[in-house]
């Protein structure tokens, strides 16, 4: 029975199926399809909740395995990370006014989130010192719109000289517009295409195919 | 905002500074044995939030529902669960169904609204004359439909870009790198900027700027 | 061989480069610069649709925004959410980011007329996290009830007097996307092209990629980045963190210009050298 539910035929049944009843919904007002197409977006949104799970799963197993393995410069930081997660994980569950949940939540969790995401800062002034170079027509092209651009965004620009917020204005409302409006459409004809093929069962790279 | 003075808020906020700057020992400096702490404990945060919310959502979405009497919600729950027979293998087979639900959803969804938003919306944008004709409106319309023609014929990849073929793909090109470069350089507002967050959350919990 | 003057500067340690701008960017934060900050069009639009509205108006305000990005977003956040309480116009929370309680905490402690002047459940209500990306936006834009049965707090959304009023994407004046990534596309699709609500971005610096849906493509208004806050402090006339980072952005972006410029000079003296 279980060689049945193995086959790849009945999961891609399953994708089309679930695909097309949202697409014909769209199209065609018919309300037991409106329905049947409600239920599965509903049962979607769950199943996603679930998925945010996966990856910390999948996390806490490589963490173990450094812990199991004892790799060298590693597995303290993974007995770290193990007993801090689990910990404010069972507080939060239990309170999340809790004032160890709150504290790491409000000042660990906030100050490390912004300060990876800014770490990029500085590799992006390096890249623009070192990397930027006008060795062609596209390329200077390139350096030359990313700099009027910042000249338009920030004020000193003006004080330069007038004509950068004019130019800048210029080149983020219009002379990028054609480009910006090809990627654009060029993304959502890539996405008909690729979702009609996956609706098919001709694409199986999601599924990990076989 | 006067400097805090609760002892709770005091630590926190000398706690962020401290993970702070051993985040950013890692390219000020080395990567330090302060850094790989501040990245473990970013993981660890990050990883209980997730699930801590997780359930919290899962909870309401569903408790409600279930208390009355509406069992169809245990379907979602028991699928979601079977997502966690992936990293087995000889059982992960069982969480391809979950995955074709979110894949085949996710997919009728985004093709349905892909259509009009970005195919036709895109085109009529492009073609749509100037409501008001001046001359600056008449020329930044033909730039942007001339740009949107070249830039688009430059992803055209069943015929080879030559003859005279290479003229418009070459300015699509050229119009592509106008577009990345305006990117890069909002890219540059958006980096600069969280950095200077963070500059400005230093220097307040230094008390060298108020709070 | 020994280097030229170009090649040494090229060859300078990154590190040095990074505590260049580290603390070049403390320099504004000591002496002001405070320039001013021109407002454009795309912000305008949001500030005059906002204008338009009233108490009997309600607004969604998706979160799709984290708080890493706080820096770039939260002066927007904050500007317009104190332009929505101070219209009385009725204001409907959700979000789609994890550690979106500290957002709203955030916006509450940055706008206190939202819990003082404004009565829960009956004036604005926050409807918690919610998975599945465009799945979710999709349903949501027929049928809010079908995916939120309780608030985040866990009273049950019939008990909730101003969810009674909203059942649909066509049931918002005004739907406010937060975003950092491609929500605002989700809501493009889903609430403006196909239900006609009209859907506005606070967004970081990235999303003029989705400058082309504006203005009649699907977008009415984008605030970009942290200068969009700026832009629209001066318009509420609420200076605060925009207008006070937009200093050290000027610092950091004609460093960038200096950077790129001395990066290519040197890149031709290099080249005319090895000639």
């Amino acid at each position: 029975m279980s060689s049945i539910f193995r086959k790849r035929e009945v999961i891609l049944f399953v994708t089309g199926i679930v695909g097309g009843i949202n697409l014909f919904e769209y199209f065609f007002a018919v309300k037991p399809v409106a329905d049947a197409a409600t239920i599965v977006r509903n049962w979607a949104i769950i199943v996603s909740i679930f998925a945010l799970g996966l990856g910390i799963f999948n996390a806490v197993r490589i963490h173990s395995g450094h812990i199991r393995r004892r790799t060298k410069n590693q597995w303290p930081f993974s007995v770290f990370l193990l007993v801090y997660f689990v910990l404010l994980t069972i507080i939060g569950l239990w309170s999340t006014q809790n004032v160890i949940y709150d504290w790491s939540f409000k000042y660990v969790y906030t100050s490390l989130s912004s300060t990876f995401y800014a770490l990029t800062g500085f590799y992006i002034f390096s890249a623009c010192y070192r990397a930027f170079r006008a060795r062609s027509v596209e390329a200077t092209i390139l350096i030359v719109s990313g700099a009027l651009i910042m000249l338009r965004n920030a004020p000193i620009g003006e004080v330069i000289w007038k004509g950068f917020p004019i130019i800048g204005e210029w080149v983020l409302m219009q002379g990028q517009l054609g480009g910006m409006r090809t990627l654009a459409l060029v993304g959502g004809v890539g996405l008909i295409f690729f979702g009609f093929r996956t609706l098919l069962g001709l694409e199986k790279g999601y599924y990990g195919g076989e | 905002m006067p400097y805090p003075t609760d002892p709770i808020v005091v630590s926190g906020i000398w706690a962020a500074l401290i993970l702070t700057l051993a985040t950013y020992s890692y390219v000020l400096y080395k990567e330090t044995y302060a850094f790989r702490f501040a990245e473990h404990a970013f993981m660890a945060t990050t990883f209980a939030v997730a699930v801590v919310v997780a359930v919290q959502t899962l909870a309401s979405n569903t408790y409600l529902p279930l208390t009355q009497g509406d069992w169809s919600y245990l379907i979602p729950i028991i699928l979601g669960l079977l997502m966690y027979t992936m990293p087995f293998k000889q059982y992960r087979w069982i969480a391809r169904y979950p995955i074709a639900l979110i894949v085949g959803v996710g997919t009728g969804v985004a093709i349905r609204g892909a259509v009009q938003a970005q195919v036709v919306g895109q085109v009529l944008g492009a073609i749509t004359l100037p409501s008001a004709p001046t001359p600056i409106n008449w020329f930044n319309f033909f730039f942007s439909l001339i740009a949107f023609v070249t830039s688009t014929s430059y992803f055209i990849f069943t015929k080879e870009h030559t003859g005279l073929f290479k003229y418009p793909t070459k300015i699509g090109r050229y119009v592509l790198m106008l577009a990345l470069g305006s990117y890069f350089g909002n890219t540059v507002l958006f980096r600069m900027s969280m950095l200077a967050g963070r500059v400005q959350d230093i220097l307040k919990v230094l008390g060298i700027i108020p709070f | 061989m020994s280097k030229s003057i170009w090649q040494k500067m090229a060859d300078v340690d990154k590190r040095v480069l990074y505590w260049l701008l580290f603390l070049l960017l403390v320099v504004p934060y000591l002496h002001p610069l405070a320039l001013p900050v021109a407002v454009q069009e795309t912000t305008l639009a949001l500030y005059k649709k906002i204008e338009t509205m009233g108490p009997n108006d309600i607004a969604l305000f998706s979160i799709a925004g984290g708080v890493s990005a706080w820096a770039e977003i939260a002066p927007s956040m904050v500007a317009v959410m104190t332009h929505l309480v101070t219209r009385q116009i009725k204001v409907v929370i959700w979000g789609f980011f994890t550690d979106q309680d500290l957002t709203v905490d955030m916006i509450k402690s940055k706008v206190p007329d939202l819990t003082t002047k404004y009565k829960y459940g009956t004036d604005w209500v926050y409807m918690g996290y919610l998975a599945g990306g465009e799945t979710a936006i999709a349903q949501l834009a027929s049928d809010v009830h079908a995916v939120f049965k309780a608030d985040k707090y866990g009273t049950p959304i019939d008990q909730l007097p101003l969810m009674q009023r909203v059942k649909s994407a066509t049931d918002f004046t005004l739907a406010l996307t937060v975003d950092t990534g491609s929500y605002i596309l989700y809501y493009i699709r889903h609430w403006s092209t196909a239900k006609g609500t009209p859907v506005a971005e606070i967004g970081i610096a990235m999303q003029t990629e989705y400058l082309p849906y504006y203005p009649n493509a699907g977008l009415m208004a984008i605030l970009i980045g942290v200068r969009g806050g700026a832009e629209y402090e001066k318009l509420i006339g609420h200076l605060g963190d925009g207008t006070i980072t937009m200093d050290a952005i000027n610092v950091s972006h004609l460093l960038f210009i200096i950077a790129i410029i001395l990066a290519n000079v040197g890149y031709v003296m290099t080249r005319r050298e090895k000639k």
